[in-house]
């Protein structure tokens, strides 16, 4: 049997990346030929946009500690989440070979630190927006 | 990629042609939204531009593309004009992945309705689907406005929240299919709902086999996190027009403003494919398995050829209908519910969709055990 | 096969060419979106190895989460006085200069040296090679490379969580703890959600 797309999909992938990218700018250049230039620039037609008065120049930013550690949390968790995809896809396998008690309680107690964080990142008031 | 030049050419041909497919749809789903919400919100929307105003799209694009090109001062440039081009791909690339009908099979070659195979369909998508997070970042950063900026990092610490519900809600659907390949979980969902109690085998009559009966709470959860995932309302706190004027692309305008706009459409497409992938039976029929189907076509059609494009094409079809519906329900809800606050944003995420999706993970593993086990 | 040799090489151009962006864009902000280009380069030459599902976790964890974090921090930062004094100064640019020459002589090096290294270890194991080669070249069967694939994660599951479920347990144990150190400096004295 002859398939396609057998072995990597990579190809494809790049493939598709590079040709979107091209066809994507390729879009711009056209709009950018296509549409019209007007040769009066004024300075307030070119600043970004403020609601209606003199641009407020951003001196310093300061954002709240809050999104640094969703961020953070969010890495951690993700690890943690990733870690059940081979569990999940070997679970079936393992009750079938006769070691599904031992897989499961030794997930259960990995969920159960994953908890008890979760639990005292919302008891800490660390998820809690105001 | 192939064996012989033409598989390659047809598979390069069948990328270019994913992609377009998603371009494509994006007018009628703009047009759609347009006509669904003045329905919705019982006014006329869009009927002066050729009949039902289906022209309106034609002269939308044809304004987006002579309007001026314009960068700001204050704008970075290379991101400025960057970030609205790797809108299109995360999506596109994902998209490519789901297998939309069964595989065309004509004069000895196999060719799948799919962009790409990919074995690890699953973590592949969401991996990919991630990387939608830098361009927001840059069209944020890139503005050199302070509204693109907090829009941006409002947008991203979203998208990165929800992704952890995303990405949990789906260990249960993994677990119950025992793999990370879309057109296996699809296989597994054909026919009627059976399953095994007490020795016996139940076959529904009226039931499908689909996932949304085995996981209804990941199913819920896994479409809420979409929602997310898109940026669309209500969770659209990052163009949250009263606070923040229209979020990281607040400085963009005409064709790059259509682009982002792809981007989000894609997403949006993306997860009702996903959707219907995961929990309504992919592009199988309600209750029909592709076997049955084939034989039903074999006996109308005369030749292999002719009857496999018949069953691809009703495949195809039935996928079709299911995105459809449910991307009308993303413009419903769109058009229905007000929009969060950022704190009740954060608070669904983190405090009542990760817990929930950590207890289906276990609930899920608790009665696949038990009932291997007992049974 | 001719296309692998053609893909490696894009790959390998591509990672090291946005790592050298890295070091040498003087804006920080370059610099990090350089890095998330090379971390998706590294997860596409993980699939050129086979390892499907470490090439899925590269580009969820790295790329998609540690990058993040990274680019959204030095967004937000005023980096005009970093990206100036990166910038200027012929101390900076004789270090920059010195580490660029390093690393291309690393490289250079790392090449040259492993060609003899490597074509001892193909003698070795030739047979085995040739015999995953005819696997992956014959594509008989689009079946038959999925179990070779699927049983890959597999295989990796069922090491995990018999042989390394120790680790794996202690893993968990440690990113909670990163977790709560975290916050506990967030709420330190000073920030801006400090314990009152």
């Amino acid at each position: 049997m002859n398939t396609v797309a057998a072995g990597m999909p990579l190809g494809g992938v790049i493939f598709m990346t590079i040709f979107i990218a091209i066809f994507g700018y390729i879009l711009i250049i056209l709009a950018r030929l296509i549409g019209g230039r007007r040769t009066n620039n004024s300075q307030v037609k070119r600043d970004i946009y403020e609601c209606g008065i003199p641009v407020q120049e951003k001196r310093e930013t300061k954002v709240s500690v809050k999104f640094y550690l969703t961020a953070i949390l969010f890495i951690l968790f993700d690890i943690e989440i990733i870690f059940m995809y081979p569990w999940a896809i070997t679970f079936k396998d393992f009750i079938g070979s006769g070691q599904g008690a031992f897989v499961f309680v030794s997930m259960l107690v990995f969920i159960a630190v994953f908890i008890y964080g979760l639990f005292w990142e919302i008891k800490s008031k660390a998820l809690e927006w105001d | 990629m192939g064996n012989d030049a033409f598989e390659i050419t047809i598979n390069l041909i069948k990328l270019v042609a994913v992609f377009l497919l998603i371009v494509q749809a994006v007018p009628i789903l703009v047009w759609v939204e347009r006509r669904g919400s003045a329905f919705i919100q019982n006014r006329f929307g869009p009927n002066r531009v050729g009949p039902l105003g289906l022209l309106q799209l034609l002269a939308d694009a044809v304004k987006f593309l002579t309007k001026e090109d314009f960068a700001p001062d204050k704008a970075i440039k290379p991101l400025f004009y960057a970030a609205p081009v790797f809108a299109l791909i995360p999506a596109a690339l994902a998209f490519a992945a789901i297998p939309l009908s069964v595989p065309l099979e004509i004069g000895g070659y196999v060719f799948r309705i799919q962009g790409y195979e990919m074995n690890v369909g699953i973590v592949f998508i969401l991996g990919v689907s991630g990387l939608a997070a830098y361009t927001i970042l840059m069209a944020g950063w890139g503005s050199g406005s302070k509204f693109s900026l907090l829009g941006a990092l409002r947008a991203s610490a979203q998208v990165i929240s929800y992704e952890l519900a995303l990405g949990l809600s789906i260990v249960g659907v993994i677990m119950m299919y025992g793999t990370f390949n879309l057109t296996e979980m699809i296989t597994a969902q054909q026919g009627a709902m059976k399953f095994h109690a007490f020795g016996y085998e139940i076959t529904s009559r009226f039931l499908p086999n689909w996932g949304i009966f085995y996981q209804p709470l990941a199913a819920i959860l896994f479409f809420a996190a979409s929602f997310a995932e898109s940026n669309r309302l209500p969770f659209d706190l990052a163009e949250g027009e009263a606070e923040i004027v229209a979020g990281f692309h607040t400085e963009y305008g005409g064709f790059k403003m259509l682009m982002f706009f792809i981007g989000e459409y894609g997403h949006m497409i993306l997860g009702s494919s996903l959707m219907i992938v995961f929990f309504f039976g992919g592009y199988g029929l309600p209750g029909i398995t592709v076997d049955e189907v084939r034989s039903w076509a074999a006996g109308v059609t005369d030749g292999a050829a002719g009857a496999s494009v018949l069953t691809t094409l009703i495949h195809f079809l039935s996928f079709t209908v299911k995105l459809v519906l449910f991307l009308w329900i993303f413009i419903w809800v769109r058009w229905t519910l007000p929009r969060f606050r950022y704190d009740q944003l954060m608070d669904l995420g983190w405090r009542t969709m990760l817990p929930w999706a950590l207890g289906n993970t276990i609930l899920t593993a608790l009665v696949i055990y038990f009932t291997s086990v007992l049974i | 096969m001719i296309t692998d040799v053609l893909m490696f090489w894009f790959l390998a151009l591509v990672v090291l060419g946005s790592g050298l962006a890295v070091i040498l864009f003087t804006n920080p902000v370059y610099s990090a979106l350089s890095l998330v280009m090379a971390m998706v380069g590294v997860a596409a030459v993980f699939v050129t190895l086979g390892a499907y599902f470490i090439a899925g976790v590269q580009l969820i964890v790295y790329a998609g989460a540690v990058m993040v974090l990274f680019v959204m921090v030095l967004m937000l930062f005023d980096l005009k006085r970093e990206t100036h004094s990166f910038a200027a100064g012929k101390i900076s640019g004789a270090l920059k200069l010195i580490s660029v020459g390093l690393f291309a002589g690393l490289v250079v090096g790392g090449i040259v040296m492993s060609q003899g290294y490597f074509v001892k270890e193909n003698e070795k194991s030739l047979g085995a090679a040739s015999a995953t080669q005819s696997v992956n070249t014959v594509a008989g069967s689009q079946t038959n490379l999925n179990v070779v694939n699927t049983d890959n994660t597999k295989v990796l599951g069922t090491v995990l969580f018999s042989k390394h479920v120790f680790g794996f347990e202690a893993l968990g144990v440690l990113l909670t703890v990163i977790a709560v150190g975290t916050v506990a400096l967030a709420r330190s004295k000073g920030g801006t959600h400090a314990k009152h």
